[in-house]
């Protein structure tokens, strides 16, 4: 695939689009859109163009389209997959557009711009006693549009589900410059193949989002957490595998390993005993309810042979207890200068199959690796400790982390929770998707014939280029 | 050009705390001037500002540390906001300054010789200005004053500087509880007034005050400017000053967040000596000493439950001193109506010069319409009140300075 390199002209139709101010080829900030938050390589973009409004993102992918130039969408470039412009090209980076268009407190919904931060969304909704439930670890920093288009979501989606599950409609420019509507502002219909779920995590591959519109719930009214500490990882699994089926419906059950365990009491300044494994549950409700509901889940950690066991109603105790989940990565990322985060998912009577093999993989390759995760889904991080100075330890890593996304596969799960496929994952795309993978590449081609849309990102070009369009 | 090396070897130890950033933006949410309107653009953010550094470093591409590159980095003014958000715990502002202070040594300048040598040197002008305080005062405000300001050191014609009010104080170390006061150049020269009334209740409380000779002003600037060899031969000067009253049984007392901020951390990191340390592990802040006193019972605070706007400023946030002032506040029965944690964008002498004030502004804008109805604001830092002040034309107090004007004692 050849692609067109941008000149002179070109820039100059783009800033006619966008205005003077908003393309930029400065080589301090084509290095600032180079890369992400996945540790991998500077990939420059020739020009980065930010569109202020839908028509602008449109009329930026019509020119691209039309003169073969790739485009790399960005927003906050919080993505751990990696997201960056391998081709070249332009970056159309839409921090821009981040508008809070409408907050409808009795529909229950917001329409927003693509490049609204999620924690800020959610300051403005919490006026209206309403939230947008995912809550991605990178809450803080990452944008609607990059969640929209990862599916992303965080330690909630036990009972709230993931971001898929909250978006109605949406606004899409397409490579050929239309603007489309998909979905509607209701929170069912019956009305055909569903476009909007199916662009929900796809990736920027497909369009660009240029207005989302999302369901809301209201904020819990009462919280309380638990911590519990196990002598054995199989049976906090199992206790996991008990609270979840027992209709008690957790708002979240974390998980941390021993090495996890270990490095946040190093470098959080929590004095936590020695460990097999660390639970956090958390239920919400209406009521005092949630309190009952919670010794239930004590009875529960206790059968499974909890050593300890804290519970906790008042917020600075609740956030005490988080601290240990919420400073892991942290922690993790002081041992380890350039950590391999991994994301997988397995049906969740296999996790203790899961935790099990992860331990024997890693001794195997002889790679340090803490484990946290939203365990009351299936979904585990292992960051596998590297250091990309010291030869052999990233591909060790790799390799590693290579065979745990095999086993989980092979146990009916998923290479990716929340994080994306990006430039990371796409070699396991096929062993994922078997022969819908040729239908996905299909639908990629009919969508963007020209492969001008974030190319080898979630597909390598390759396999795009490779696949037949039915007559 | 300059190659990765030469710049890995002039940034040491901070070229690989430059590469361990993950880049994950956490810094960005914090960062005062990577959430105005400019900051669409990535270079123009913390986050793209380690991102540019590491491509250097690692020799990924062609960029190099210019001017250019400087001004962005300019964009950081030592807020050090991001050292709270940033799960890595990378010290961005310390890799700031030593970026500048690479590119003193490169020979690149992005402030003039006239600006260093007037930050370098401006408690002993300050010293010299408050001797004749009125006429000090009288130049400072002229059109010619602020103009040659403008001309030779770059700041803005338009803000107002801060008057001349120098501490007097004569010493009374007859008491068993001594405290030598720490007080950088706004205690000491431009805010001598409420300083003085406090060291007068401590007085009646049973301590003894005294204000060292020869004290130095606490340097925050010229870290920021990568003046790094004259901020260590400062803070060593202070070090070696008030480490001989830690010996003899004082305790430091200080009221300035950048005074605290520089004994309590930086000098620590600065000298890694064991007077250093000893220095800090002795400094008390006054709204911490006046909580102990109320705590104890020595020290009774009435404000008649008035109303007051609490602006908690950056070094209050980054010394975590903005937890004491609360509990202060409440202690003296002050009603806290409000809290905010924004920026008002001035970040200490850096709003004030020409090149940077619309942004400065622009950084405060959301503050100062948050605070436009508040009666009674307080705000422990020194250059946040006088900005703060002259946007909204109202008096903004430092908290003990509030317990001694409202207060029945």
């Amino acid at each position: 695939m050849r692609y067109k390199k941008v000149s002179g002209d070109d820039l100059e139709n783009l800033r006619r689009i966008v205005g003077d101010d908003y393309v930029s080829t400065d080589e301090e900030e084509l290095a600032a859109n180079a890369i992400d938050a996945f540790p991998g390589e500077f990939h420059m973009p020739e020009a980065v163009v930010w569109p202020g409004d839908a028509r602008e993102v449109a009329r930026v992918l019509a020119y691209a389209n039309e003169n073969r130039i790739p485009v790399t969408i960005r927003a906050a470039g919080t993505s751990l997959s990696g997201c960056v412009p391998l081709y070249g090209g332009i970056v159309l980076n839409i921090t821009r557009m981040n508008r809070v268009k409408e907050i409808a407190e009795r529909d229950m919904l917001a329409v927003v711009e693509p490049g609204v931060v999620y924690e800020r969304l959610n300051e403005q909704l919490s006026k209206y006693g309403l939230f947008f439930p995912p809550d991605p670890g990178s809450a803080v920093a990452c944008t609607i549009g990059g969640m929209v288009a990862n599916n992303a979501s965080g330690m909630r989606a036990v009972k709230y589900g993931v971001t898929r599950d909250y978006v109605l409609a949406l606004e899409m420019a397409l490579p050929s410059g239309k603007l489309v509507r998909l979905g509607a502002r209701v929170f069912k219909t019956s009305i055909g193949p569903d476009l909007t779920r199916l662009m929900v995590g796809s990736e920027g591959a497909l369009g660009v989002f240029t207005e989302i519109t999302l369901r809301l719930r209201p904020l819990p009214r009462k919280m309380v957490t638990a911590l519990a500490l196990f002598d054995k990882v199989t049976d906090a699994t199992d206790a996991v595998y008990e609270i979840v089926r027992t209709g008690l419906d957790p708002a979240a059950i974390e998980f941390l390993s021993r090495k996890t365990i270990k490095a946040v009491t190093q470098f959080r300044d929590l004095n936590i005993p020695d460990a097999d494994a660390l639970l956090i549950i958390e239920l919400h409700g209406r009521d005092e309810h949630v309190i009952e509901h919670m010794r239930d889940v004590e009875r529960i950690l206790e059968r499974h042979g909890a050593f300890h066991i804290k519970s906790a109603e008042e917020e600075g105790e609740r956030k005490r207890i988080w601290e240990a989940r919420k400073g892991a990565y942290p922690s993790l990322l002081r041992i380890s200068p350039s950590p391999l985060t991994g994301d997988i998912i397995v049906p969740i009577s296999k996790i203790t199959d899961m935790v099990a093999k992860s331990y024997e993989i890693a001794k195997r390759y002889g790679v340090d690796m803490g484990m946290v995760g939203h365990i009351g889904d299936g979904n585990v991080h292992h960051t596998w400790f590297a250091d990309r100075r010291e030869p052999g330890s990233w591909e060790r890593a790799s390799k590693a982390n290579e065979e745990i996304v095999r086993y989980a596969i092979e146990l009916g799960g998923a290479v990716s929770a929340e994080h994306g496929i990006g430039i990371e994952k796409k070699k396991f795309m096929r062993l994922q998707h078997g022969e819908a993978y040729e239908l996905m590449l299909q639908l990629k081609r009919l969508f963007d014939p020209n492969n001008i849309l974030n190319p080898g990102i979630m597909f390598d070009l390759e396999d795009v280029m490779a696949v037949e369009l039915p007559p | 050009m300059q190659s990765a090396t030469q710049l890995r070897e002039l940034l040491g130890g901070y070229a690989s705390e430059v590469e361990r950033c993950i880049r994950c933006g956490f810094c960005n949410s914090v960062c005062p001037t990577s959430n105005i309107p400019h900051a669409y653009m990535g270079s123009k953010t913390s986050r793209g500002r380690l991102v540019i550094l590491q491509s250097i470093i690692t020799g990924s591409r062609r960029v190099e540390l210019s001017s250019k590159l400087l001004d962005l980095i300019d964009l950081c003014f030592g807020c050090r906001r991001c050292l709270e958000v940033c799960p890595a715990g990378i010290p961005i502002p310390q890799i700031m300054w030593s970026v500048r202070s690479a590119a003193n040594r490169m020979g690149l300048h992005h402030a003039s010789w006239m600006l260093k040598s007037f930050i370098k040197n401006y408690d002993k002008l300050a010293s010299l200005a408050s001797r004749f305080p009125g006429l000090a005062n009288t130049i400072t405000r002229s059109r010619l004053g602020k103009a040659l300001a403008e001309r030779l050191l770059g700041i803005d014609r338009k803000v107002e500087l801060p008057a001349y009010m120098p501490l007097r104080h004569k010493s009374s170390i007859s008491s068993q509880q001594r405290l030598a006061y720490f007080g950088d150049v706004f205690g000491l020269y431009h805010e001598g007034n409420f300083v003085s009334r406090l060291f007068g209740l401590l007085e009646k409380l049973g301590y003894g005050v005294e204000v060292p000779r020869g004290q130095r002003q606490a340097g925050i600037p010229l870290l920021e400017l990568g003046l790094l060899d004259e901020a260590r031969a400062i803070a060593s000067r202070n070090v070696e000053i008030l480490s001989g009253y830690v010996e003899r049984g004082y305790k430091i007392l200080t009221t300035s967040p950048a005074a605290y901020l520089a004994l309590k951390q930086d000098y620590p990191k600065l000298l890694d000596n064991a007077d250093s340390r000893k220095v800090a592990e002795n400094t008390v802040d006054a709204v911490q000493l006046l909580n102990e006193l109320v705590g104890s019972g020595g020290l009774e605070l009435d404000s008649g439950g008035r109303g007051i706007v609490y602006h908690s400023g950056c070094f209050s946030q980054a010394t975590s001193l903005s937890g004491a002032i609360v509990e202060l506040l409440n202690n003296a029965g002050f009603k806290i109506v409000g809290t905010t944690q924004r920026c008002c964008g001035v970040a200490g002498m850096w709003g004030l010069l020409r090149k940077h004030h619309e942004t400065a502004k622009q950084v405060g804008s959301t503050l100062f319409n948050e605070l436009r109805d508040a009666e009674t604001i307080v705000s422990q830092s020194e250059t946040c009140r006088l900005w703060m002040r002259s946007f909204l034309g109202k008096e903004i107090l430092h908290p003990v300075e509030a317990i001694l004007k409202y207060c029945k004692a």
